[in-house]
């Protein structure tokens, strides 16, 4: 058993809105080990992308509060400083961010961001870096990588934008990057490779990877594990298979018969989820889910579930009337 | 370009129109009790004056053209020289004043910017405000109160103002109340609009993604939050030096800094059309130049705005 | 309410508009106070303000004079408030040309484009090159004797092309907003489309200006007393009593003191009144 390279517990962050407190966050456990590749799945404002930037300690600074911990290789980022912070971000754990055009910033060259954090993270002098900046590039697949150093984001096309981002982000050879929606935005086309190239860096680089996304399609096939995620709270979580195959909360379900397959006949009707997402500042009690799922009881309404362990080894959902097991 | 040029061509038209325009006859203060209407006519056809004005106008730019602003009437003295040992003096208190404001002016907006509503912030909010509603010529006046009551230093006369080549100290010394004076409306103009320009491109991604490289804030602040937000304190910059160097007459006249706007007040009250036009078209042009520069610079600070 | 625009960039926008506040009102107070006493001022149990006790030279505020006298015994607060006709009738009256010339124009100028616009704007643009202070000073210096009126159209005329620089800015701003291309498909008039989409969303703007305008005004009053082209005297003004004030410093400091007071209160009050109303009307603006 590979020792635990994330350990999160009951991981909350509360944002003080001036319409009261908003949990984007509720109780989140789970844990993550070396070259292992984590999915987490749910809809927007599902709390996703703040999980993720939570557990690497990006959070905003002001009007947040976070509980709980998160311990990354022995280090505790709840409650850390921002300085302490700085020490891992970078070196120890690294993001990719969703949208490359507003994540690179606009008035610098990429090269010189790259080498930015060579040269103040590593030490490495302005040759050293440079080369080592034009290696990155071309790992990520940039090819004329000497030409595209000195481009401005605004010259490159969003694929190869992305694959600056991450190049950044690999740049010290953090041992987890966080990757939050790293292909929404990009063309399908683009999607599969940048997906193909996190993919292969992930192996060479013997790093482990949490994948944030919307997308089911995306996870099947490059996760171990999957964490879904609704109303900031996980619902369920396991291995990938037994998330895909052996699910059991109902919502997990609608999740995956909305995303259209090929399998599919033609112009069969797109499976929707009713209704619309909860609002996170006046949830109702209960399950969260309730008000949408055609399986709710009365319970369902009063009650919130918690996660209790499948059939499955690691595998848990949160529901008073899951689906029967080993129902695909 | 060409606007440019068309634009100062309207002006020293609309200079020269506007101060023929104007009641008031040098010859009268040439001539002095010697003023009869036959006096009159000799005077006006030395100076060229009884020809028809477009002809005055036309021989005016020509020479302006060739750096001959002419010969004032009054102090019989080459405007183009007057100009030139005037000049020097509105530059020098402008930089000095800029100096002042933006040293003050981007620290405090960059503090205030990283912590919004803190002690720093609230106090200079405030008081913006109050600064903002002292006019220059109040504060110089309040100034001297205090310094030549309470402190007990004398009230400077008109002669304290001391060039840079004499003795660079005593300069400093003499330019350094009005160059305060002009900073304070500065700073308050550039604190503001560069807090909130900052603090706007601290919510951006590219800084949450800075952040995550585990860069400093002092790095994250100076190279990737203040490129962008510069441009707006540029634009502001551009039109308040604009502004300076029409308008910093009141702080020149009062302290008797014989810079272009003091000369400028004493050649109204003298009727001496040329000194003025001349001082007009070089402020003007002035103002037009900085303006182009600043675009230059916003330019080449933020490449986005060209390829608009 | 507060709503996620995406997972992470939450819009912390409150339910009503940014509240007034109680300094506001003070403001606004001391604003109507000082407006009444401009326009009451012969009303009012004040000494004659032109009137000099020669016994009581550069008395010190007291009770017979309130601010005490000046140095040739004229009662300074009588001279403030009679002085604060001049600032608020410069202040006022400038800025009734300046938006009643420029205001209709720069709106009708961004709302109808085309050659219209191109020229009047190009016309203004090139006015607001020569610098406008200068011909103010060049004006007035010439048009004697001197006379409040004639500075209140001199300034007035010299502030059209600010204005209609400001307005135009603004109505060209919400003329391209999509509600008002709305109204323009749905058939509105013109005229309804001026009345009723873009003046009810320029006004705030414009009355913010309007107040800080009148404020630019009365410095610039303040000013033009130093260099002796405000009212003449014995007529009160602050400009002109803290202009005299600097011959008589070392004895009478008040003389500096309260007309410098009165000036920078009223600038305070106008600043902070146009300040609070363009934060209240501004909806689009986010709290932080």
């Amino acid at each position: 058993m590979s020792e635990e390279l994330l350990i999160v517990k009951g991981l909350t962050t509360t944002f003080a809105t001036a319409s009261g407190p908003l949990t984007a966050v509720g109780d989140v456990s789970f844990t993550l080990g070396e070259n292992e590749t984590l999915g987490i799945v749910g809809e927007s404002g599902s709390g996703k992308t703040v999980l993720s930037r939570t557990i690497m300690g990006l959070q905003p600074r002001t009007n947040v509060a976070v509980s709980g911990s998160v311990q990354l290789n022995g280090f505790e980022v709840v409650g850390a400083s921002e300085e302490s912070k700085r020490s891992i971000w970078g070196t120890e754990v690294a993001m990719v961010f969703q949208d490359p055009m507003t994540s690179l910033n606009p008035v610098m060259r990429i090269g010189k961001q790259i080498d930015e954090t060579l040269r103040v993270r590593l030490g490495m002098d302005k040759a050293a870096a440079k080369d080592r900046a034009l290696e990155l590039l071309e790992l990520v697949g940039i090819s004329s990588p000497e030409q595209r150093y000195r481009a401005y984001p605004g010259h490159l096309s969003g694929g190869m934008r992305q694959r600056v981002v991450i190049a950044i982000a690999l740049a010290c050879s953090p041992k987890l990057l966080m990757a939050d929606e790293p292909t929404t935005g990009l063309d399908v086309t683009i999607q599969a490779q940048i997906l193909n190239l996190l993919d292969r860096l992930k192996t060479q680089m013997k790093m482990s990877v949490v994948l944030v996304t919307h997308d089911l399609g995306v996870v099947a096939t490059r996760t171990s594990r999957i964490i879904v995620m609704y109303a900031g709270r996980v619902v369920e979580t396991g291995s990938t298979r037994d998330v895909f195959k052996h699910h059991r909360m109902p919502y997990t379900r609608a999740l995956l018969e909305s995303s259209p397959k090929i399998a599919n006949h033609s112009h069969t009707r797109l499976q929707t989820i009713p209704g619309r997402p909860p609002n996170l500042l006046n949830l109702a009690p209960g399950c969260a889910f309730a008000p949408r799922c055609a399986y709710a009881t009365q319970r369902c309404h009063q009650e919130r579930p918690e996660l209790e362990p499948s059939s499955e080894p690691g595998h848990s959902f949160a529901c008073w009337n899951p689906l029967p097991a080993s129902a695909s | 370009m060409v606007m440019l040029l068309g634009i100062v061509f309207v002006i020293s038209v609309g200079a020269f129109y506007l101060i023929h325009l104007l009641p008031g006859d040098p010859a009268v203060v040439i001539l002095g009790t010697g003023d009869n209407p036959h006096n009159r006519a000799i005077l006006y056809k030395e100076l060229g004056l009884n020809k028809p004005i477009w002809d005055q106008y036309f021989i005016w730019i020509k020479n302006v053209l060739h750096g001959n602003f002419g010969t004032s009437f009054i102090s019989q003295t080459s405007v183009a020289s007057t100009i030139r040992a005037a000049l020097p003096i509105d530059v020098e208190l402008i930089v000095l004043s800029q100096i002042l404001a933006f040293a003050a002016a981007i620290p405090a907006a960059m503090r205030s910017a990283r912590h919004p509503d803190g002690p720093l912030d609230r106090l200079l909010g405030a008081t913006s405000f109050t600064l903002l509603s002292i006019p220059p010529f109040i504060v110089i006046v309040l100034l001297v109160l205090l310094i030549a009551i309470k402190l007990q230093i004398p009230h400077t006369g008109p002669s304290s103002y001391v060039s840079l080549a004499s003795d660079w100290v005593g300069n400093l010394e003499s330019l350094a109340l009005p160059a305060f004076t002009l900073a304070i409306a500065s700073f308050v103009v550039y604190y503001r609009v560069l807090r909130s320009d900052l603090i706007a491109t601290l919510q951006e991604e590219f800084i949450t993604l800075a952040r995550s490289k585990g860069l400093s804030s002092r790095r994250i602040m100076w190279r990737h939050a203040f490129r962008p937000s510069s441009v707006a304190l540029l634009g502001t910059a551009a039109v308040n030096i604009g502004g300076l160097l029409a308008g910093g007459f009141v702080v020149q006249y009062l302290l008797a800094i014989p810079g272009l706007g003091y000369t400028l007040i004493a050649a109204i009250a003298q009727s001496d059309y040329l000194l003025v036009q001349g001082i007009v078209l070089v402020v003007s042009v002035g103002v037009i130049v900085i303006n182009f520069l600043f675009d230059f610079f916003i330019n080449l600070i933020d490449p986005r705005i060209s390829r608009e | 309410m507060s709503e996620l625009l995406d997972e992470f960039t939450l819009i912390d926008r409150p339910e009503k508009n940014e509240p007034l506040g109680p300094l506001f009102w003070i403001c606004l107070g001391w604003l109507a106070l000082n407006i009444f006493g401009a326009i009451f001022a012969n009303l009012l149990p004040l000494p004659d303000p032109n009137f000099g006790n020669y016994s009581a030279i550069n008395a010190a505020p007291g009770f017979h004079h309130l601010l005490g006298t000046d140095d040739l015994g004229r009662d300074i607060f009588s001279r403030i408030v009679f002085g604060s006709r001049v600032s608020l009738a410069v202040g006022a009256g400038a800025m009734v040309i300046g938006f009643g010339i420029g205001a209709p124009l720069g709106m009708l100028a961004a709302y109808r484009r085309g050659r219209f616009d191109a020229v009047l704007t190009t016309f203004m643009y090139v006015l607001l090159a020569f610098p406008a202070i200068i011909a103010t000073i060049a004006v007035l210096s010439f048009w004697t004797p001197r006379a409040l009126l004639k500075i209140i159209i001199v300034i007035g005329f010299a502030s059209v092309p600010v204005v209609y620089r400001v307005i135009r800015t603004a109505t060209m701003n919400i003329a391209t907003k999509d509600y008002v291309v709305a109204a323009r498909i749905q058939g509105a008039t013109d005229r309804r489309i001026l009345f009723k989409e873009l003046l009810p969303n320029v006004a705030p703007i414009g009355v913010s200006f309007l107040l800080i305008g009148i404020a630019t005004v009365v410095i610039l009053e303040g000013a033009l007393a130093f260099l002796g082209l405000s009212v003449n005297p014995p007529t009160p003004s602050w400009g002109n009593m803290i202009n005299e004030s600097r011959t008589v410093m070392a004895q009478n400091p008040w003389l500096v003191i309260f007309p410098s007071l009165a000036m920078c209160l009223l600038l305070l009050c106008l600043n902070f009144i146009g300040d609070r109303l363009r934060s209240h009307f501004d909806v689009t603006e986010v709290k932080l």
